[in-house]
């Protein structure tokens, strides 16, 4: 369903992604590690047709992103790294918006939306705007506009960034119960996280994608060197010169050693609980 | 699951406007705008019909083009901006629409909201059709020059709100251009530009061919030519399509 060959992205003499291949098939859920600045989100916005390719190709459902962007975009559910949304909105305004934009017609939306809401565990600010919810629930919201039209295709950029240690758990369970018939791939910097939602890992760092494997796979590597999982991503990393950014990011249990979004860390200060 | 759904043309245009509207009308800028314009226009011109005391709105169409360079940049200079400084506009440019409707429904609820702006005059022409007979016709050519001035203007300022996520930088450049294109057609900018360079006829040239000038001043004399309206509406869907173009590449 996601048919990546060949990729780079270049911004003058900076190399953002490398040459990268891969693909993902139906039923799949798919992990995307690496440290901050890899080139995940870049690749997943190449994905979703906001930034093109420098070189390469990809394809989604069958449909190439520069060619055909709009078909990929009907097929597409992409949740921002930033989930940005219109804070001036009501939530529910917010999702018709999207809902309308997406095509669905009364029917369809309103059966979508009391889907989504509910799903998503929404519907207690559902008609409050959207600066007046928690970080936790503007993730959510944001989840629910991306999961409004049932696409095939879903990307997630750091997906769980904001909410509680229960919601993760909650969204882990979610997103597993919709991987049928679809693709997904989410980015994370969080080993654990992917490890729990998961069944294949693509490790990525410095643009160039350094491991594609299946987990049990690494799982299996670990056990033979008789190491933890998060070693041996961390020298998959080391190996392929990215020690320096590793180091700097300093290795911390349960997030072995890509830290957390400086840029989002904490909350804002002027979100609160509805 | 479902099959990939599409939104047609049209409604997405609607769909967008809508939005652009109901978020405008929300920040209560709309009334602030309202209100200030129509104080103000109402005020100038009724202190002008005190003094000529006829029956036509020929001062009022004259005073407009000194105050939309002012008003209309502060309907559009957000437009795109705070959609770049929000960062939805990666959501917005990722829906299965393409830039120019998006753009299109942004203008279309800026023409709106400028359609607010001008309904707050027609209290003046129904208060000259009951003190006299004023020429309808000319008023009605005048409310045309005027929309279509106005829709140029809107159409630059969405142009330039694309081009950055700084809002007064947008606001700025809009009424600069914007009174470029109007004092471009003053009689002593001609002059002054034609004696710059005897014999080149700069200020001629500039007046005839750049300026709305001679354009606006035809409707407000009752003039609806194919000229004018071309000019308009030629140069509004260029500064709409350069938008577009420049939503689709900046990305890169």
């Amino acid at each position: 369903m996601i048919d990546v060959r060949d990729v780079t992205k270049r911004y003058g003499d900076f190399t953002a992604v490398d040459s990268v291949s891969l693909s993902i098939d139906e039923g799949e859920i798919v992990g995307f590690l690496g440290p901050n600045g890899a080139g995940k989100s870049t690749l997943l916005k190449m994905m979703c047709t906001w930034l093109p390719p420098t070189s390469g190709t990809i394809t989604v459902d069958g449909h190439d992103v520069v060619r055909d962007a709009l078909a990929v975009r009907q097929r597409l559910g992409y949740l921002t790294e930033h989930n940005a949304l219109y804070e001036g909105m009501r939530v529910d305004r917010l999702l018709s918006f999207v809902g309308r934009l997406r095509g669905l017609s009364r029917a369809r939306l309103s059966e979508r939306i009391d889907w989504v809401v509910e799903q998503c565990t929404i519907g207690a600010v559902v008609g409050k705007r959207v600066n007046q919810c928690s970080k936790g629930y503007r993730q959510r919201i944001g989840l629910a506009a991306t999961l409004l039209h049932d696409p095939r295709v879903i990307l997630l950029d750091e997906p769980t960034h904001g909410l509680d240690p229960l919601q993760v758990v909650a969204f882990r369970n979610f997103i597993r119960s919709l991987s049928k018939g679809r693709a997904i791939l989410f980015s994370s910097h969080n080993l654990a996280e992917v490890a729990s939602i998961s069944e294949r890992l693509l490790i990525i760092n410095q643009g160039r994608l350094l491991e594609d494997a299946p987990l049990a796979d690494l799982r299996q590597r670990s056990a033979a060197k008789g190491q933890e999982l998060e070693d041996t991503v961390l020298d998959i990393v080391r190996r392929s010169g990215g020690s320096a950014g590793v180091g700097a990011l300093g290795a911390t249990a349960g997030d072995v050693g890509f830290a957390a979004d400086p840029s989002g860390a904490s909350n804002d200060g002027r979100s609160r609980d509805p | 699951m479902t099959s990939a759904s599409t939104v047609g043309p049209v409604e997405g245009v609607l769909v967008i406007a809508g939005r652009e509207l109901g978020s405008t009308i929300d920040s209560k800028i709309a009334y602030v705008y309202t209100i200030a314009f129509v104080v103000l226009t109402n005020s100038i011109f009724m202190n002008e019909f005190f003094l000529t005391g006829t029956v036509d709105m020929t001062g009022f169409f004259d005073l407009m083009p000194l105050l939309l360079p002012v008003f209309l940049p502060a309907v559009t200079m957000r437009q795109w901006a705070e959609e770049r400084k929000q960062r939805t506009i990666e959501m917005l440019l990722t829906m299965p629409i393409r830039p120019l409707h998006a753009v299109l429904g942004k203008y279309l609820a800026a023409l709106a909201l400028f359609g607010m702006f001008l309904a707050g005059s027609l209290p003046i022409v129904c208060m000259l059709v009951a003190l006299g007979e004023p020429d309808l016709g000319l008023i009605a050519s005048g409310y045309l020059g005027l929309l279509l001035f106005g829709a140029l203007l809107l159409a630059i300022g969405q142009f330039f709100s694309s081009l950055g996520s700084d809002q007064i930088v947008a606001f700025v450049t809009t009424a600069a251009v914007g009174f470029l294109f109007v004092l471009s057609g003053d009689d002593r900018v001609v002059a002054v530009l034609d004696g710059l360079f005897p014999g080149g006829e700069i200020g001629t040239h500039v007046y005839e061919w750049f300026s709305v000038a001679p354009h606006y001043e035809a409707f407000v004399r009752g003039v609806v030519g194919l000229p004018a309206l071309a000019y308009f509406g030629g140069l509004s869907a260029l500064f709409l399509w350069i938008n577009a173009q420049v939503l689709e590449r900046f990305r890169t």
